[in-house]
């Protein structure tokens, strides 16, 4: 006989055929009640603010350091008493979910946080792709969405946010640290640079657009400019291309496994510049790990450091470390500005209704723990950029002077 | 255009590349060969046989390369349970399940790798495999060399045994007809079971070398993947010999490929390669002889 | 696995009486959903269009794989070039979503027929692995190529259409994909196909045109597929190469198909009601929720080749058998 009506999970366990379709009929109706239920279980007693990250994936390491910078916020907020909603107060409900590194996950999570557990805003995931999807489905639901680690450029390009808002670095900003500070530093080069880019969509706009434009204008030469994909494995021509054309500057923007294997194989294929650069890929502590002494000398610009004058930075890197005994990361700040921003938002929209909040949020005007955040028309707040610079598996600040940190190692050992 | 050495180095780098690929990819030709096995999870073998290398050296600060034996071991011996529980129950059930099973354990393993191991990425650091060799205007990593050489020995190490031993002489008649080579009375269980952990114990060796040469990650074995297939194709199933000359074929042409086209399109030549060869010449570029 | 579903008795090929019923209640069932968003809100509307989108997905790959026996693990191919042709159309405007869904799907046909000369050469383990390289070489492609914006990927111009809009276009392509299956079981084509499956070159020799009736097979699932694809991405209004093309449309299409039974009628819906349910129950656990994704398709591969479908059939088969009166001949034949 064939499958009948085949309408639940565990129909198959049924006797049949008839009782098999009673069940299978009932069990179907115990979902949608379920779906109805929770649907109506959404009663507001708590403040709900949902985010889907990357806790899998490629993108896990990012991910596990949002979720400690949401949580972080949301259970300050609580221990404070919680946010005062049309003068009663309640307590925040942070929802994580995982998207796998897959904007379709991230899409479909940022829905189900919207349609089943009605949360009043939503927390952004990591790097473009992700943030995109979840972000176009909090804008088509005229949900709020505050996010962090998206450059601004891409958050930009993607269309004019109504109630998306990020706060990041600027990539012409990135971009240029790297010349103001060899400018600075007045380094001895020969001015030739050899720019290696994935195709990502930052990759393209600093490797592709504003490198090449800021070396012309500060005058240095470009020799080379090759993308790559951003899981590719070999490096060989480029590299050799680079050695050729003995570029004393190397500028790289990969991520951390193409990073790693792009450093090993300029070893190996004996070119060693004097001054490299691996942005967005050699920001992680698993790159100096996975590296070793090979890292030392390596710069990246980063837009936080536990040394800046901000309110609470460095007690933010200690808590970290202390809870997690993982080496803190630029990210948990950035992670929690974000988060903060949202709450201080809803606090003073007192409510949960979303053009309220959403209003709040344009109105922001205030120093965080990674610099001052006010949002701009595009609804994007920059962060300034030092450039940080590998040794012995840590990061030192370099530059600008004023916060630096530590000396600036030249040439790359 | 590229220079002259930049040409040279490139074709002299994918042609010892290619060779250490065919040693990822051995494992792959044998179970393909020997038991019509598609196995989807032997990217995933690697990337064991990579882990391993890393936790020997952090662990008891041997050499990865000295303690190959020790892993390709290792890992060989971790696939036979594999092998008896999943696998053989199948035999005998079309080549479908099988290899769906296998596409399972990689999911599991996959996901058992960033559970055990966190998703970050991971490289094993060797002093020699920072070094370059420079020979007149050819430029190599020294770790390609080394690599090529113990790529070639274990392909021409394995060659002999399957050529000149009498578990080799079982192995090519389970190959060839495996009813027959039961009703003579070769155990064909055994040698399967046998030929799996082989194949998985070189898969090892293989993911060793890439650990020290390049970096990975628990996903990086996808990618292996693929580029194994288009190794095995062109070698010819189960053609020892062949897998070498395979790898080093689609390495010089991944080479070009890049120097022509650029680094971005090494594996969509290797790709394209599979499938024009995959589409002509099924049986492989060499002839159909088994080793 | 091919031999195993060809003996089985419970696959009759002209469908009979129980499976038009079947069928037409299933269909009216999908037009009912289409009322369904009032019923349960956003989240089951949300749910109910991933589940009606792998529903096509999946009944196209088991007319491919289990009735063609052509095992592709290309189908993130087909899903990403409609995602890709829906953008384009609907960014250079003046098309309608039905259009731009049809040239979708239309589109994803025309590229298996493109292939199908250099695939179909291929046979059995061959043919998987090739469609396997030709996903992966289409996604490396796309993001190689900067016309088709790279890595970065196409944002949709204009906005989406609601949630509950985009419901009731996955209704109808899934109910378009019931009715071709439905067409497909009950003609002569299914015959061909299978003795294609079954053994081609001996139904060569009895005059059926084995690449005919495979390439139709091969561009009805790819157009379904594509137009699948063509759907996702209207809901989600941004695509790239590693979400439209990535391995995972081939991972879950093929494993919602084993779960629910390979070849089986019922095996997709099934599938994707099990997978569906699964995902929800585990999405806070993902890596658990994968491993146990990884499980059971190892479980349902080694006892259950025809998937749950199937263990539903061989538990009813046993448990009538049971309920026989002595005397009386076994309903359904011999037990498994």
């Amino acid at each position: 006989m064939n499958c009948q009506r085949p309408t639940a999970v565990k129909w198959h366990r049924a006797k049949c055929p008839r009782r098999r379709v009673a069940i299978g009929a009932r069990a179907g109706s115990a979902l949608v009640a379920l779906v109805l239920y929770s649907a109506a279980a959404c009663a507001a007693d708590d403040i709900v603010v949902g985010a889907s990250i990357p806790l899998s994936g490629p993108l896990a390491g990012f991910g596990s350091f949002q979720q400690w910078g949401y949580k972080r916020a949301v259970d300050e907020v609580n221990k404070a008493g919680g946010i005062a909603i049309d003068g009663k107060k309640l307590n925040v409900r942070l929802i994580l979910r995982d998207d796998k590194t897959d904007p379709n996950v991230t899409a479909s999570n940022t829905e189900t946080l919207i349609s089943r557990d009605h949360v009043t805003a939503i927390l952004g995931s990591c790097t473009p792709v992700l943030v995109n999807a979840g972000a176009l489905v909090a804008e088509r639901h005229r949900i709020p969405l505050v996010t962090a680690c998206d450059p601004l450029e891409a958050f930009k390009s993607v269309r004019k946010w109504s109630y998306a808002w990020d706060l990041f670095f600027h990539e012409p900003d990135l971009a240029a640290a790297p010349f103001r500070m060899l400018e600075a530093f007045k380094v001895q080069t020969n001015k030739r640079v050899a720019i290696l880019h994935d195709n990502g969509p930052d990759g393209q706009v600093v490797g592709g657009q504003v490198w090449p434009e800021i070396a012309k204008s500060t005058g240095y030469e470009v020799v080379q400019n090759s993308s790559f994909p951003v899981d590719n494995t070999q490096f060989t021509s480029l590299i050799a291309e680079a050695k050729s054309k003995n570029a004393d500057i190397a500028l790289v923007d990969a991520i951390t496994p193409q990073a790693v294997a792009l450093r090993k194989q300029m070893a190996s294929a004996n070119f060693t510049p004097k001054v490299l650069v691996i942005e967005k890929g050699g920001e992680p502590v698993q790159f100096a790990q996975a590296l070793g002494k090979l890292s030392d000398g390596v710069l990246v610009g980063g837009y936080w450091d536990p040394s800046f004058p901000y309110p609470g930075a460095a007690d933010l890197a200690k808590a970290f470390e202390k809870q997690t005994g993982q080496t803190s990361s630029q990210h948990i700040a950035d992670s929690y500005a974000a988060a903060q921003v949202l709450l201080d938002a809803i606090a003073v929209a007192g409510s949960t209704d979303a053009q309220k909040i959403n209003a709040a949020i344009a109105k922001t005007d205030k120093t965080y723990v990674v610099g001052p955040i006010k949002f701009d028309e595009n609804h994007t707040s920059k962060l300034p950029i030092v450039e940080d610079q590998w040794r012995s598996g840590n990061t030192a600040v370099v530059w600008p002077s004023e916060r630096a940190t530590g000396k600036f190692l030249f040439p790359l050992p | 255009m590229p220079s002259v050495e930049l040409i040279a180095s490139s074709l002299v780098s994918g042609f010892l590349l290619g060779g250490i690929l065919a040693l990822t990819a051995l494992g792959l030709s044998l179970v393909l060969g020997v038991m019509r096995l598609v196995n989807l999870a032997h990217g995933e073998f690697l990337i064991a046989g990579a882990y391993a290398g890393l936790f020997l050296v952090k662990y008891t600060g041997i050499d990865p390369l000295l303690g190959l034996l020790v892993i390709g071991g290792v890992i060989g011996l971790l696939a036979l349970p594999m092998h008896q529980f999943l696998l053989m129950p199948l035999a005998g059930k079309g080549p479908e399940a099988p290899m769906m099973t296998t596409f399972g354990v990689s999911i599991i393993l996959q996901n058992a790798f960033v559970l055990a191991f966190s998703a970050d990425t991971r490289a094993i650091e060797r002093d020699y495999a920072n070094v370059a060799l420079t020979l007149g205007p050819v430029t190599v990593a020294q770790i390609y060399v080394i690599g090529f050489a113990i790529s070639a020995s274990v392909v021409g190490a394995v060659h002999i045994l399957i050529a000149y031993t009498a578990f080799g002489r079982d192995l090519r008649a389970s190959a060839a007809d495996a009813d027959a080579a039961a009703t003579i009375g070769v155990n064909v269980r055994r040698v399967h079971a046998l030929t799996f952990a082989l194949g998985a114990g070189c898969a090892a060796l293989g993911g060793t070398l890439i650990g020290i040469a390049f970096a990975f990650t628990p996903v990086s074995g996808a990618t292996y993947l693929l580029t194994d297939f288009a190794i095995v194709v062109l070698g010819g199933l189960g053609n020892i010999l062949g897998t070498l000359i395979g790898g080093i074929t689609l390495g010089v042409l991944q080479s070009i490929g890049g120097v022509m086209l650029g680094d971005g399109y090494r594996d969509l030549v290797g790709l394209a390669l599979f499938l024009v060869v995959l589409a002509f010449r099924p049986q492989g570029l060499l002839a159909a002889s088994r080793s | 696995m091919a031999a195993q579903i060809a003996s089985t008795r419970s696959l009759s090929v002209g469908a009979g009486s129980a499976g038009i019923v079947a069928t037409a209640l299933l269909l009216l069932g999908l037009s009912a959903m289409i009322f369904a968003p009032r019923v349960v809100g956003e989240y089951g509307t949300e749910i109910g269009f991933r589940a009606l989108i792998y529903l096509t997905l999946a009944e196209a790959w088991n007319l491919l794989a289990g009735y063609g026996g052509l095992v592709s693990l290309g189908s993130s191919s087909f899903v990403g070039i409609g995602a890709y042709i829906l953008m384009g159309m609907l960014n250079a405007g003046g098309f309608g979503i039905v259009t731009a869904l049809t040239a979708s799907g239309l589109g994803a046909a025309a590229l298996a027929i493109m292939v199908s000369p250099a695939v179909f050469r291929l046979r059995g383990l061959y043919f998987t692995v090739g469609t396997l390289a030709l996903g992966e070489a289409l996604r490396l492609f796309m993001i190689n190529v900067s016309y088709f914006g790279g890595a970065t990927g196409i944002f949709l111009k204009s906005n989406p259409p609601p949630t509950e809009v985009l419901y009731v276009y996955a209704v109808a392509l899934a109910g378009i994909a019931t009715l071709v299956m439905e067409i497909y079981t009950g003609t002569r084509f299914s015959i061909l196909l299978r003795s294609v499956r079954d053994d081609e070159d001996a139904a060569s020799q009895v005059g059926v045109r084995a690449f005919r009736v495979k390439l139709l097979a091969f561009a009805v699932a790819s157009l379904l597929m594509g137009a699948a694809g063509g759907l996702q991405a209207l809901k989600l209004g941004a695509i790239e190469p590693y979400g439209m093309f990535g391995l995972q449309w081939s991972i879950d299409t093929l494993s919602i198909v084993i779960i629910g039974g390979l070849g089986v009628r019922f095996g997709p819906i099934v599938g994707t009601i099990f997978v569906i349910a699964l995902a929800e129950a585990l999405a806070d656990y993902p890596e658990l929720h994968l491993a146990m994704t990884g499980v059971i398709l190892i479980l349902v591969i080694r006892f259950a080749p025809k998937g749950l479908c199937g263990l539903g059939q061989d538990v009813c088969r046993l448990l009538i058998g049971r309920w026989d009166r002595p005397g009386m001949p076994r309903a359904g034949g011999a037990l498994p």
